[in-house]
């Protein structure tokens, strides 16, 4: 590792940048370290990992007569 | 049935096989089409159009990509239109990132009652946050992190570089936190 300090604005815009890609650099480990150890940053991490999660869990089922309307629109009712 | 035989049919004009497909896919492009205009009725004329294109250009389709991406890239394209024609709102301008990672912005959001969406409160708040963000950057953090794709489907979709696509999503999730944060802490 650099031993290079990590600021927390850092950290945040890699949080942001990183999240679901290979985590494995040098970079990213130093980064890890810093979350570890700092509790504003960790909850940083958290908070966007929430928001990912919130947006994959907010669906909205296709209404029947929207099925049907299509369909329709598409001349391929049974 | 297999979907590259139950594609095959279509193709070779097979209305059943063809109607087969429409239902196989029409819940994510309605679900998909809802996620970007947030309004039902938009996403019902999205997702009409998008069938509607993919019968105009099924022969094309050669099996090269996954039929989801293919139809991804159509949806978001009828979806960028209509947010051309529309036009009329405001988007907060992400491209300075200076804004985004403020150091105060390191609220404990482990109390914040966020799961499950069907809350119409949290609903409320992920639409206000969701639509301040210009639909190229929403496209991107939905078909990456919502829909999961991976960023070189996400580039091949949006006919953007991977640098670009990774650039706009990080840029979304930090600005959609940003806006959450500040919902939820009010």
């Amino acid at each position: 590792m650099s031993g290079k300090k990590i600021e927390c604005k850092e950290a945040m815009n890699y949080v942001c940048q990183s999240l679901g890609e290979d985590l494995n650099s040098e970079k990213c480990a130093a980064i890890k370290t810093h979350l570890e150890e700092c509790v504003g940053c960790k909850n940083y991490f958290k908070s966007v990992e929430i928001t990912i999660d919130c947006y994959r869990k907010y669906n909205v089922e296709i209404p029947e007569d929207a099925h049907n309307r299509l369909m329709k629109f598409l001349d391929l009712e049974e | 049935m297999d979907e590259k035989k139950l594609i095959a049919d279509a193709q070779s004009g097979d209305k059943k096989a063809l109607a087969e497909v429409v239902k196989n896919y029409e819940q994510t492009i309605y679900n998909f089409a809802f996620k970007i205009c947030r309004d039902r009725d938009k996403a019902e004329q999205i997702m009409q159009e998008t069938f509607y294109s993919m019968i105009k250009s099924l022969h094309q389709f050669d099996g090269k990509s996954k039929l989801s991406t293919w139809l991804y890239r159509i949806v978001t394209n009828h979806c960028l239109m209509l947010a051309r024609k529309l036009k009329s709102r405001q988007f907060v301008s992400i491209d300075d990132e200076e804004g985004l990672f403020e150091e105060k912005y390191t609220a404990d959001w482990s109390s914040i009652p966020y799961k499950g969406a069907e809350n119409k409160e949290l609903r409320e708040k992920l639409d206000n946050a969701i639509k301040k963000l210009a639909p190229e950057y929403r496209m991107i953090f939905l078909l990456r992190d919502v829909e999961g794709l991976s960023t070189e489907e996400t580039a091949q979709v949006s006919e953007l570089t991977v640098p670009a696509v990774k650039s706009r999503l990080h840029r979304a999730r930090a600005f959609l936190r940003k806006e959450l944060n500040e919902a939820f802490i009010k």
